[in-house]
């Protein structure tokens, strides 16, 4: 296991800021590749490209942690008019146990991945993720998900509030539209990285296989 | 009034708030921190007039006003190590020594609000470390504790803290405004960008209005 990865040639600095990130101190986060959104987005290229990152990360020792999006029983009115609108939102809400709402199988997760539920966007809201992370000394945040503009941007912007350092994986996410998520991931890098960086899979996984030059 | 706010009109007016976001010399000035990094200042400086109407509306109404502003503890003990760095490599980052005292610290000069929309006395200043004003503040359980419901929210910079603040609140069971004339980016493309994320589908975390949808709205809850 290295003691330290290579950095990732990310947008708009080399990832992470200070050089440092090991199995140890940084995490994978999958947020919200359920079957129903996978199909909704038609996303299965991306879920294809989040399944190679999944497996490298694995291989590279660090912790996979995948996030799940579901109606609460005690809804909201936003909340509540989002789950009426159903499909007419661009990124529905499913119920909790329906095969839509379940991961999609083809990503690969790890038996023993801890799984966050969370009737919102932002995977830290009232669920434990940020406690889980900080009990483990987890700094760095690669972050891959569905939509780019909903559950992967809300819950990166909570983070970096948070102080994780964050890496958006450009083709592990989607959005509703194409625009929405250039744009998303543009307002991510501006300004040298306001919430974070941003890099495709390829840059990441090769950043994972080579040992830091000391 | 249809169509301003996402769900259900307020009960009454006192139970929906202003919150205008960040509008810091640092930010939308002459001087502040980002006119001293030679980004330009005309996009935030522009909504300064549309900001002043919308808190003279607000006031008029007895709807509730929050202000935010960003910035650090002088000892910097609440700067995240990377947000300091990000922002070193412009060359005038935060903690600096700047032309405005210190670059959004508590109490500097360039921290505070621009006097054409100062908070007046007895209106609420929220400071915040983060871009999220529900990061790290007690912003949530001041709302929550008067029974506000509904948050109009306006400001500086859109696609930054504004947003932030707007997401925030939608998680949090808020029935959340932007207005859209009533807030600005520095960058023009970020701008648009994040307003038609946040109008697409008809708003999936709030709605997004502008100053004559509030003044309309504002007179309904008083009809």
């Amino acid at each position: 296991m290295a003691d330290r990865f290579a950095s990732v040639a990310a947008n708009p600095y080399s990832w992470p800021f200070d050089g440092q990130w090991n199995a140890a101190d940084s995490a994978l986060l999958v947020l919200g590749f359920q079957n129903g959104m996978v199909a909704a987005l038609h996303a299965e290229p991306e879920v294809k490209v989040a399944a190679r990152l999944v497996s490298a990360v694995c291989d590279a020792g660090l912790p996979v942690i995948a996030s799940r999006r579901g109606l609460a029983e005690t809804l909201s009115p936003v909340a509540a008019r989002r789950a009426a609108m159903g499909a007419g939102m661009g990124d529905p809400v499913f119920p909790p146990q329906t095969p839509e709402w379940q991961l999609a199988e083809s990503l690969g997760l790890p038996g023993d991945a801890p799984i966050f539920d969370h009737p919102g966007d932002n995977a830290f809201y009232s669920t434990g993720l940020e406690a889980w992370l900080r009990q483990r000394g987890i700094r760095n945040l690669v972050l891959a998900g569905l939509p780019t503009e909903g559950l992967l941007h809300a819950t990166q912007r909570a983070a970096n509030d948070m102080g994780f350092e964050c890496i958006a994986v450009s083709d592990a996410c989607k959005g509703t539209t194409a625009a929405r998520h250039s744009g998303q991931l543009r307002i991510t890098a501006f300004g040298n990285g306001l919430f974070g960086t941003v890099a495709r899979s390829d840059q990441i996984i090769a950043a994972l296989s080579a040992s830091a030059l000391n | 009034m249809s169509g301003f706010w996402p769900c259900t009109a307020p009960e009454k007016p006192g139970k929906a708030a202003l919150v205008v976001i960040d509008m810091q010399v640092d930010f939308c000035a002459p001087g502040g921190w980002v006119d001293q990094l030679g980004e330009d200042v005309s996009n935030t400086r522009s909504v300064i007039p549309a900001v002043a109407e919308a808190l003279k509306i607000a006031r008029g109404a007895g709807l509730a006003v929050y202000h935010t502003r960003e910035g650090h503890k002088p000892d910097l003990s609440d700067l995240p190590a990377n947000k300091q760095w990000r922002t070193r490599v412009h060359g005038l980052g935060i903690g600096d020594e700047g032309a405005a005292g210190r670059i959004l610290v508590r109490g500097e000069p360039g921290f505070e609000i621009v006097q054409e929309v100062a908070a007046l006395p007895g209106e609420a200043v929220i400071d915040k470390p983060g871009k999220s004003s529900f990061h790290a503040t007690d912003f949530d359980a001041r709302l929550k504790t008067v029974g506000i419901t509904h948050l109009i929210v306006i400001g500086v910079t859109s696609d930054c803290c504004v947003q932030s603040t707007f997401r925030d609140g939608f998680e949090r069971g808020y029935e959340c405004v932007i207005l859209e004339d009533c807030t600005a980016a520095v960058e023009t493309p970020n701008h648009q960008a994040t307003m038609d994320i946040l109008k697409a589908y008809g708003g999936r975390w709030g709605t997004v209005s502008d100053l004559a949808g509030f003044r309309a709205a504002v007179e309904a809850l008083h009809g």
